[in-house]
């Protein structure tokens, strides 16, 4: 099973979905036959976050499991096995055995809002960070490590060297795409850390042939598109979003700081920046001052922008209809519809500059921001989630590592898990 | 009505007329913004808060030339504003026209000779865009124009700390404290920023030999804040040799901050600062400081310091006298102190005499020396002396006497800790049938007496004339606790007796928790790999055991799939 088939056939059959019973189509509730655990994952789960290792160890083991959508707060299926079963007795997860109970499951799934989508491959996980980044930096491999999914670290070097294509998921560690080291370079001058980063990235640049960071950050930029064209999956939060947008749409556009290339921005860059290149993002404005730690107009806080700093709010879950859009419902399974916002570099996305066509999962009401967005490109899909740490609203540089083991029930942490299973989706068969 | 009428109806008009174009600026909108701050000069060539706009607005679009020529037709008609004159010589900077940049700050001192104001804008304008030598270059001149050592001297040590050159930054701090006392905690907050490798010579840079009193007090409190209290107070005390009028409060602040510290020498240094601090106030607010002097320098563990401060004023008053016998029971002085504290003046308060009492019992159960100890609490009916009388009872073996008191002195008598030793016990207790165990009373004298090997053996003892499930596994889990606790050599032993209470089981609580020890010892060792199949044993054989979460949080970190906090 190709990740981007399935992509491409749940996209394409939207409409026939609707329409399925009137042609006696069941798309997708097969009566198992064998015993079952249910994962239920509603307020009855005592570890939300585990629960999803515990799925993807199951499909990682060549077995079979299945995502209920909307049901119990997107509950898993998953063979009652005595090892799944010790899984999850060792890690703390609320399993509950089903058999002649599971009919009257199905049933409550085909008569409601509700689907069960067959997990079948458990996807290679990559993530993008630099060589000395601490597993802590990063929701997302925070979050993998607790939930014991494994992933693998990558970074220019392999990007540039073809190594994406051994993975089926990517995500983007914080990385400022523009090359201007999260426009840290003037703010924390003289701190350790900074001049390492500056370091590492000045190597591997040199290393790789680029005469700046902002060239080779570019590359890795269109490495990364061309990825997702490909039929890759590609999740980014924080920085990461706003900046790998920017990265490509100025690929022909110097918008990198002295301190970053050695020359000024261009004076024209907002008028050169060619956005058909970018994932998500159009119309937007560089921000040119070296010391305000922001990128753009894109992100809707502005947590760097002085005055321009909007307060943290709440964002609201869409409800899509599970059988016709069962990517966005994936997406968004969790058993809370209202998330308390959290800060990062790039928080947020401004309303007006999402490109059409582009699905906005998640938004604060009345706000001229949204939160979560997901879209397709080529064969492939992409997810940008703006924040830093869901569990830590106002991240400051220096913080303390998360510990997620006091946040087993994290509503934000639950989102970013959705996108690590939904390549694991199986394509839906469908008679024509 | 009225302040409309007293405010001046010019300023009204350029607030309102440059209204809009905050909002604009507020929105991104920032060329809009520059067009109604354009019009407003236009109308208003002088007016600073539009061509400030401008300034900020046409940065961002990359228009700075267009600045130029409005700032400077308004610094011809105000000459003497000074924020025209900065605001002149950012424009030059933001131009990267640093020539012309100095010529006209240059000509801006020569207008106003003894003022600072043109170097300082003249460097700060350059450190603004990073140029770093050229911004010292300006700032420097400013110096030797003016004279004084310390002129700029505040600006130049945040230049250098901006730059990285964190020693040369507190040689400016020094410079900057000795010309006004005001900035020095500015100074210190500022250098205890200095990264972990440059701290020693940054230390160097401010307790020098040559460098002012005030400069040294500096060190001192960045040294503080380091957590390095000896070398803290090393630097504090030449100041103290002639005391100025400014050491009592550098002093005082001195012991605020080592207060932080929960390090012995942390408690020790801050004893030592407030001895010191005594001495220079009056005598009410020197008494209680003596006090507190005494007791930190003792928690400090330099009881000949406590001392020479109590006898250098071994006066009446009843704070003293408190710390005089607290020093005397924690030298082992107790028949002394028992003395000192049955004719202890009537100036001692109720709750030092009680506290007082419940030391010298627990010294007296130090001692072993039970009869005494209960003695000592005499009538005393506290939550406290019930929680004492309870220990001196089980020690005794009179295990039904101990529950009853720890039950009657409830969860609130003295601090958490104590608390929680009480609920430990009375958790073993219950599991114990008989009243009375002279052999467990007597295995935990010997520990409460700090014997730890010989309580461990004598813990064995004692279990072992106890049913297997009426007490043996909880009294041999502490006494593997206790031996894990000491480590070395008695880890095997520690090992062997979790082993014996696990293979056990049964129903009660000792097996999860002796399994729980065990992993935690293993991991403690870096033996995480061994501990994982302990962890996984406890948690799927007591799955409803109250050490599950614990065991699962353990787990994780013997993993690697949670950080350490």
């Amino acid at each position: 099973m190709k990740r981007r088939d399935f992509v491409r056939s749940v996209g394409r059959t939207v409409g026939l979905s609707v329409g399925a019973s009137l042609f006696g189509f069941r798309p997708t509730v097969r009566p198992s036959v064998s015993p079952s655990l249910l994962v239920p994952m509603d307020d009855a789960q005592t570890d939300h976050l585990k629960a999803y290792g515990l799925t993807y160890r199951a499909i990682q083991a060549g077995l079979k499991a299945e995502w209920l959508l909307n049901y119990r707060g997107g509950s898993f299926l998953i063979p009652d096995l005595d090892a799944l079963r010790r899984d999850a007795a060792l890690n703390g997860i609320r399993t509950e055995p089903v058999d002649s109970a599971m009919t009257t499951v199905r049933g409550e799934i085909e008569a409601n809002n509700m689907d069960a989508v067959p997990l079948e491959k458990a996807p290679k996980v990559a993530v993008y960070a630099p060589p000395n980044a601490a597993p802590w930096d990063d929701a997302v491999t925070m979050v993998l490590q607790y939930a014991g999914i494994a992933f693998t670290k990558i970074w220019d070097g392999e990007v540039m060297n073809g190594g994406l294509k051994d993975f089926d998921w990517l995500h983007l560690h914080h990385e400022d795409f523009t090359g201007q080291y999260s426009k840290f370079f003037l703010i924390y001058s003289g701190m350790s850390w900074l001049a390492e980063m500056v370091q590492r990235n000045s190597d591997m640049a040199r290393r790789l042939g680029f005469q700046t960071v902002p060239d080779l950050k570019k590359a890795v930029a269109r490495s990364i598109r061309g990825y997702v064209e490909n039929g890759g999956f590609l999740f980014a939060m924080c920085t990461a979003t706003e900046t790998i947008d920017l990265a490509l749409a100025a690929h022909d556009v110097d918008i990198a700081a002295t301190f970053a290339d050695g020359t000024p921005l261009d004076a024209d860059a907002d008028a050169k920046l060619d956005w058909s290149k970018a994932f998500a993002f159009t119309g937007g404005h560089i921000e040119p001052n070296p010391l305000v730690a922001s990128f753009s107009d894109i992100d809707g806080h502005q947590v760097n922008g002085g005055a321009r700093r909007q307060p943290l709010g709440a964002f609201k879950l869409f409800n899509f209809s599970a059988k016709i859009d069962p990517v966005p419902t994936m997406l968004m399974q969790d058993h809370r519809q209202v998330i308390p916002d959290f800060y990062g570099l790039t928080t947020s996305f401004t309303r007006n500059r999402l490109k059409p066509g582009v699905t906005i999962l998640a938004e604060e009401e009345g706000a001229p921001w949204v939160k979560y967005i997901h879209g397709d490109l080529g064969k492939g899909t992409w997810t940008f989630f703006g924040g830093h740490d869901p569990e830590d609203p106002q991240h400051q540089i220096g913080d303390p590592p998360t510990d997620l083991s006091l946040h087993p029930h994290s509503p934000g942490y639950r989102l970013i898990l959705n996108n690590v299973l939904f390549p694991a989706a199986k394509k839906r068969e469908l008679k024509t | 009505m009225i302040l409309l009428a007293l405010a001046d109806p010019g300023r009204v008009a350029r607030g309102q007329a440059i209204g809009p174009g905050f909002e604009l600026e507020r929105a991104g909108r920032y060329a809009d913004a520059a067009s109604v701050y354009f019009t407003t000069v236009r109308g208003d060539p002088t007016n600073i808060p539009a061509l400030l706009g401008l300034e900020r607005t046409l940065f961002v679009l990359n228009r700075m030339p267009e600045l130029l020529p409005l700032v400077q037709t308004a610094r011809a008609r105000q000459p003497d504003s000074p924020a025209l004159r900065s605001l002149e010589l950012r424009v030059y900077a933001a131009l990267n026209q640093p020539d012309s940049l100095e010529a006209i700050a240059r000509r801006w001192a020569a207008s106003a000779p003894r003022s600072d104001a043109p170097y300082r804008e003249w460097g700060l304008a350059l450190a603004d865009r990073r140029m770093w030598a050229e911004a010292r270059h300006a700032f420097l001149t400013g110096r030797r124009a003016l004279g004084g050592d310390g002129t700029l001297a505040i600006e130049l040590a945040e230049l250098e700390q901006r730059a990285g050159n964190w020693e040369a930054a507190a040689a400016e701090w020094a410079r900057a404290v000795t010309r006004s006392p005001d900035v020095g905690p500015n100074a210190a907050s500022q250098l205890a920023d200095a990264p972990a490798p440059l701290h020693d010579r940054v230390a160097r840079v401010l307790t020098a030999p040559s460098v002012s009193a005030r400069a040294r007090r500096i060190g001192a409190e960045v040294l503080l804040t380091w957590g390095r209290p000896t070398e803290a107070w090393a630097a504090m005390q030449p100041t103290l040799t002639l005391p100025d009028s400014e050491a009592a409060p550098a002093l005082r602040r001195f012991a605020d901050l080592a207060g932080v510290l929960t390090s012995p020498e942390g408690h020790r240094v801050r004893g030592l600062a407030l001895a010191r601090w005594a001495d220079m106030v009056p005598w009410s607010l020197g008494a209680r400081a003596r006090a507190e002097s005494v007791r930190e320098l003792l928690d400090g563990g330099d009881k000949v310091a406590a001392r020479r401060v109590l006898e250098a004023h071994s006066d009446s008053n009843g704070i003293a006298q408190a710390a005089l016998i607290q020093l005397l029971i924690a030298d082992s002085q107790l028949d002394i102190a028992e003395e000192r504290l049955s004719a202890a003046p009537a100036t001692l308060t109720a709750d030092d005499r009680a506290a007082l009492r419940l030391a010298l019992a627990r010294a007296r159960v130090a001692r072993g020396e039970l009869d005494r100890a209960a003695a000592a609490l005499d009538d005393d009916s506290s939550v406290a002396a019930i929680a004492q009388r309870g220990w001196i009872a089980l020690y005794r073996g009179n295990l039904k006497s101990a529950m009853d008191a720890f039950r009657a002195a409830g969860p609130y008598a003295l601090d958490r800790a104590a608390a929680t030793d009480r609920t430990a016990m009375m958790a073993m207790l219950q599991r114990i049938q008989e009243e009375s165990s002279p052999e467990v009373g007597a295995a935990l004298l010997t520990l409460a007496r700090g014997d730890s090997v010989a309580a461990i053996a004598a813990l064995r003892r004692a279990a072992a004339r106890l049913p297997e499930q009426g007490g043996r596994l909880e009294v041999l889990l502490l006494a593997g606790q206790v031996a894990a606790q000491t480590g070395g050599d008695q880890e095997p032993t520690a090992i062997a007796l979790f082993d014996e209470i696990v293979r056990a089981g049964g129903e009660g609580a000792a097996p999860p928790a002796a399994e729980l020890e065990w992993a935690r010892l293993l991991v403690r060792d870096g033996r995480s790999a061994e501990a994982i199949p302990h962890l996984e044993h406890l948690i799927l054989t007591y799955p409803n055991s109250a050490f599950v979460p614990e065991a699962r949080r353990v787990l994780e970190r013997a993993r690697g799939a949670i950080p350490k906090s």
